[in-house]
């Protein structure tokens, strides 16, 4: 008694040999934007496995929590209708979102970095980039480029959320939109200096530490050192060199930015003076940092040997 | 217009190190081999070649192209394969190859599909799933191959690419190399400090010492009389090295090896008949080729 058998497969494995390819070739922009593209992926973990992603979503998570917090609670308030009052006590706005979550801004780049740039320097690959249709110019823009806008993802999230919360909990919609529409240019101007800020600091610290754990350390150092330092200078009473001492130093410069454009804040009764020398002074300083950074990286990567 | 052209071409590092002197050398489609000792400026010559390197003094220029003012366009057409490590531990073969396909101006449908078949072509089947960091040095080769072939270049740079490989894997990658050049039409330049290896695949020899070019030749020129056959026998080379001296070759044995000095065709037959008359165990023949050493001086 034989059991019925599969009947035997017919297919057959052909080795079609090499075949050429004839389609289409990108040149340098489409390239170098897929360039932004990857890195930007990468800045997220995205394509490198399970581990790569926990600490840019954790920290991203981190850093829209509050506002989150902060529409649920207003949603409650409005319906409780103490929306008035919550308006007047909530420290979560558009005008402290900045400070609220800058620790999660710092650790993000400092983390994320190093991984765009170091990764390469470490295990080598550059000779595959520079081999190809890629200038180091457009190499080290898409990188930077990258950073930037995984970070400004971090910093425009939260904001986008607190403007649609607030225009869905007001009472009138409309008079809510209102409200909320000359907000976007102002914190989109802060998110987008301090995302390049922070973004081109790491950068320039991560293209010339390939060693992940020291580039780490620096970034966070540039962000929380300086601000000390300054905050000593201050109590040593010679006030007025500590203001110009403070436009050296990144963080600073931004909370400096957000006070330009949004004035004091107000939290809790207290008033914090963030901007303590004319607003424009704050901004050319952020936007100087900015086309230091990409300077100072550009030549780093027309320079390095590969 | 030749393949690869270069005149005058000399690089000096910064510190005072002279990696080239004044190459000037053409080349034409086919497998060229590039040998010289380690040192002696392979890594360079190929880097200029890519336009990674600017050269010091002197020119060249690839498919047609400048090295130094069209670097961009001649970079489309051509394959790298550099000598040192170059594959992040965290990726897929797959990912990674089809990101290269995709930084040589492949559009992302294309990239992925040309990765797919140019990893199989290599021999990396459902490995290319897995991370990098796990490969195996001929795993890890092989990808290296991959990602200068991904864009169906017209011309592939190999920086040793036998370097690190046992036996059984330097057959295997030789013999892609060469299915890359004869059946795939891709004009190859190997760098290699091995002359044996590079020699059982290339057409055109070049060799350099010290940054200078020693010669440049059709590899037939390179191998001609080389001298030496030797017999491998497990026992009896004595009475077999006896023989042939008695045949009128001049032969000598060297403990079961015997040599013989080639001049013509003739000992192939004579040490055949020798070997079947005394009914010796034979263990291979094998043609000696001449050594680098040899071909320096």
């Amino acid at each position: 008694m034989t059991a019925p058998r599969a009947t035997q497969a017919t297919g057959n494995i052909y080795d079609l040999g090499y075949r050429g390819y004839d389609g289409p070739r990108l040149g340098r922009v489409t390239v170098g934007l897929g360039l932004l593209r990857q890195s930007l992926r990468e800045a997220y973990g995205i394509g490198r496995g399970g581990r790569a992603k926990i600490a840019p979503f954790v920290l991203l998570a981190f850093a829209v929590f509050p506002a989150i917090l902060a529409v649920g609670f207003r949603a409650l308030a409005a319906q409780t209708g103490a929306g008035e009052q919550f308006e007047q006590e909530v420290p979560i706005r558009h005008d402290t979102y900045q400070s609220v979550t800058s620790l999660f801004v710092w650790l993000f780049v400092a983390a994320q970095a190093p991984e765009l740039f170091g990764r390469d320097q470490r295990y080598g690959v550059l000779p595959l980039y520079f081999s190809r249709v890629l200038t180091r110019v457009d190499y080290a823009l898409a990188r930077t480029g990258g950073v930037f806008i995984a970070i400004l993802i971090v910093t425009v999230v939260p904001q986008l959320l607190l403007t649609i919360g607030g225009i869905l909990a007001a009472s009138d919609p409309v008079a809510g939109l209102g409200k909320e529409l000359p907000e976007i240019p102002r914190y989109l101007a802060v998110c987008v200096l301090e995302s390049g800020v922070f973004s081109g600091v790491a950068a320039v610290v991560a293209a010339y530490t390939p060693r992940r754990a020291y580039a780490v350390a620096a970034i966070i150092a540039l962000f929380i050192v300086p601000p000390i330092v300054v905050g000593i200078i201050t109590t040593l009473s010679v006030p007025d060199v500590a203001r110009v001492l403070l436009l050296a130093s990144p963080s600073d410069v931004i909370d400096g930015v957000n006070g330009a454009i949004y004035g004091p804040l107000t939290l809790g009764g207290e008033t914090f003076v963030l901007a303590t020398l004319p607003g424009w002074v704050y901004i050319v300083t952020a936007l100087g940092f900015v086309v230091a950074s990409l300077a100072i990286v550009i030549r780093r990567y027309l320079t390095i040997t590969v | 217009m030749p393949l690869i052209a270069t005149h005058s071409l000399t690089k000096r590092y910064p510190g005072g190190v002279t990696a080239l002197e004044d190459l000037s050398v053409e080349l034409e489609p086919g497998i060229i081999g590039l040998v010289g000792a380690n040192g002696a400026g392979k890594s360079t010559l190929l880097r200029i070649l890519l336009g990674l390197l600017p050269p010091t003094s002197g020119g060249a220029s690839v498919l047609g192209y400048d090295v130094v003012s069209q670097g961009t366009t001649l970079r489309q057409f051509v394959g790298y394969m550099p000598e040192s490590d170059c594959l992040p531990p965290d990726t897929t073969a797959a990912d990674f190859v089809g990101q290269m396909a995709r930084l040589s101006g492949l559009p992302a449908t294309a990239a992925r599909e040309r990765a797919a078949e140019v990893l199989r072509h290599v021999g990396l089947y459902e490995e290319r799933y897995r991370p990098m960091g796990g490969y195996s040095t001929g795993m890890r080769q092989r990808v290296k191959l991959a990602q200068a072939l991904v864009h169906d270049p017209r011309l592939l740079l190999l920086d040793e690419p036998t370097n690190g490989l046992d036996p059984a894997g330097r057959d295997e990658m030789l013999a892609l190399v060469e299915r890359t050049g004869s059946e795939f039409g891709i004009a190859v330049v190997v760098a290699s400090h091995l002359l044996g290896e590079i020699e059982r695949v290339c057409d055109h020899l070049v060799a350099v010492d010290a940054g200078r070019l020693i010669r440049s030749a059709p590899l037939t020129t390179f191998t001609e009389h080389t001298g030496t056959l030797a017999v491998d026998v497990e026992e009896g080379a004595q009475a077999l090295a006896d023989a042939l001296v008695a045949a009128g070759l001049q032969a000598v044995a060297d403990g079961r090896t015997v040599l013989i000095e080639l001049v013509d065709d003739r000992p192939w037959d004579l040490v055949r008949d020798a070997v079947a008359d005394l009914q010796l165990p034979l263990v291979r023949i094998e043609q000696r080729r001449r050594g680098l050493e040899e071909l320096f001086q």
